[in-house]
């Protein structure tokens, strides 16, 4: 399967819950629908927290992946 | 009817603006932004705007901005934060005799923790001399915390120079903003500001709310432990429709609006000085905030222009809101070198962007009448 290539990133390391949930939408509202963001979360609360909260309002999670102590979500805005 | 309102160095009126989006957003009935579900994530998402505002009028990450309740708190927050951090490195911290209350009474508690406190002089403008706060810092300093500009006086502080002196020293710089935000350019980077002090009272926004800049890296306790909102960094139910309101005063405020009421200041200085004799200006005469004039007019006490101005519905302060209540003069005035006697002697009359020329000409003509009849009294 070919690599997802993200339109714009952001990092959200650092971050807390509901921070982290809320800058994430506040980015893909200002986005062109169907483009992909890739953004960067803490593991612990964020990984738990912060993909149901993007799927609830209704974009999709095309895939999550651990790197260390990060993980990295690439979003479709809807 | 007269009503002219020049006490914005107090505070100043809600901008109509910033009351339509907290109004709106009251009646959204969203949930309480810590909550994850929709109406509290929706609560988030307007908490989190607000930020990404006003972190980049100051040229900040909006990682980097915590809400608080205001100057106070934000003051408070910055000297005793640091102090208890960083204790261990020194307990030796640099401010002005000049500095809001807020500052000096957090300064002087700590002196009763251990902590020593030097309080810098000003000169006659009420300028710090850069190189004062270099000859100051020790190997225990841990703190030097400077207003950007003076709530009486208005005068600009040179915090870019004494920025850098504190980063080429590695100790923290924080800078109170209160009244200049906005009005004057914070760059938060290029001016070396680790921490600074933000509120929205004083730019058309609503009362109870304010921030605080704390730069990534940055040693601090909290003040306030809880359910641990703002990172951690201040807990505390998150006053959504304060916040909401503060970024809008914060989206609309421009550059255009302090150049007008430079203009005004000017104005009234000029013609007051023209029709009132022995008319001091205290304060700096150039770099000076855009929107504060301080006067003394001989012989003739404050407190009796301010009585006389108020029966006319026309507001001003004398020396400072705070010290309007107080019997004792004002510590910025006396610091500017002002005798005690003299120092009753002054009014502050500050500007708002809503301050017309019709109006500071009726209240040219008022004082120069009420200075007449007090000095043939």
């Amino acid at each position: 399967m070919a690599e997802i290539k993200p339109d714009e990133k952001l990092d959200l390391t650092g971050v807390t819950c509901p921070q982290n949930v809320a800058q994430a939408l506040l980015k893909l509202e200002i986005m062109e629908t169907g483009s992909i963001l890739e953004i960067i979360i803490d593991d612990g609360e964020p990984i738990q927290n912060v993909p149901p909260s993007i799927k609830v309002e209704g974009h999709k999670l095309l895939e999550q992946k651990k790197i260390g102590e990060k993980w990295i979500l690439l979003v479709k805005k809807i | 009817m007269i009503n002219i309102y020049l006490d914005n160095a107090a505070t100043t009126e809600i901008d109509p603006e910033a009351i339509k989006v907290i109004s709106f957003f009251q009646q959204l009935n969203t949930g309480n932004a810590s909550s994850l579900h929709k109406r509290g994530v929706a609560a988030a998402k307007e908490i989190e705007r607000a930020r990404q505002i006003i972190a980049a009028k100051i040229n900040a990450s909006f990682k980097d901005l915590f809400f608080t309740s205001g100057g106070t708190e934000s003051n408070n927050f910055a000297i005793k934060g640091i102090a208890f951090a960083n204790r261990e490195k020194g307990r030796h911290l640099i401010t002005s005799k000049i500095e809001h209350p807020s500052v000096i009474a957090t300064m002087e508690w700590l002196e009763t923790q251990g902590f020593i406190v030097t309080y810098l002089p000003v000169d006659k403008e009420g300028f710090i001399n850069p190189a004062d706060v270099e000859k100051a810092i020790n190997k225990k300093t841990i703190l030097v915390s400077i207003m950007h500009a003076n709530s009486e006086i208005g005068t600009i502080e040179p915090i870019q120079e004494i920025g850098m002196i504190c980063k080429k020293r590695d100790i923290y710089f924080h800078t109170d903003a209160c009244q200049s935000f906005t009005k004057v350019e914070l760059n938060v980077k290029k001016q070396n500001v680790d921490i600074a002090t933000l509120n929205a009272h004083k730019i058309h926004g609503p009362k109870g709310i304010g921030a605080i800049y704390i730069r990534k890296g940055v040693k601090i306790e909290p003040l306030l432990h809880g359910g641990g909102q703002e990172n951690n960094l201040r807990s505390g139910t998150y006053n959504t429709g304060g916040i909401v309101g503060f970024g809008k005063a914060v989206e609309i405020s421009n550059i255009h609006d302090s150049k007008r009421m430079s203009e005004l200041r000017d104005y009234f200085i000029h013609n007051i000085q023209n029709v009132v004799d022995d008319v001091i200006l205290n304060g700096a005469k150039k770099e000076r905030l855009c929107n504060n004039i301080n006067l003394i007019f001989k012989n003739v006490n404050g407190k009796k222009i301010f009585k006389k101005l108020n029966e006319r519905s026309i507001f001003i302060s004398t020396g400072s809101a705070c010290s309007s209540a107080k019997l004792t003069p004002s510590h910025v005035l006396i610091a500017i070198g002002i005798k005690s006697q003299i120092a009753h002697e002054a009014v502050r009359i500050s500007l708002s962007k809503w301050t017309t020329k019709e109006e500071l000409d009726i209240v040219i003509q008022n004082i120069k009448k009420i200075i007449g009849e007090e000095r043939n009294a």
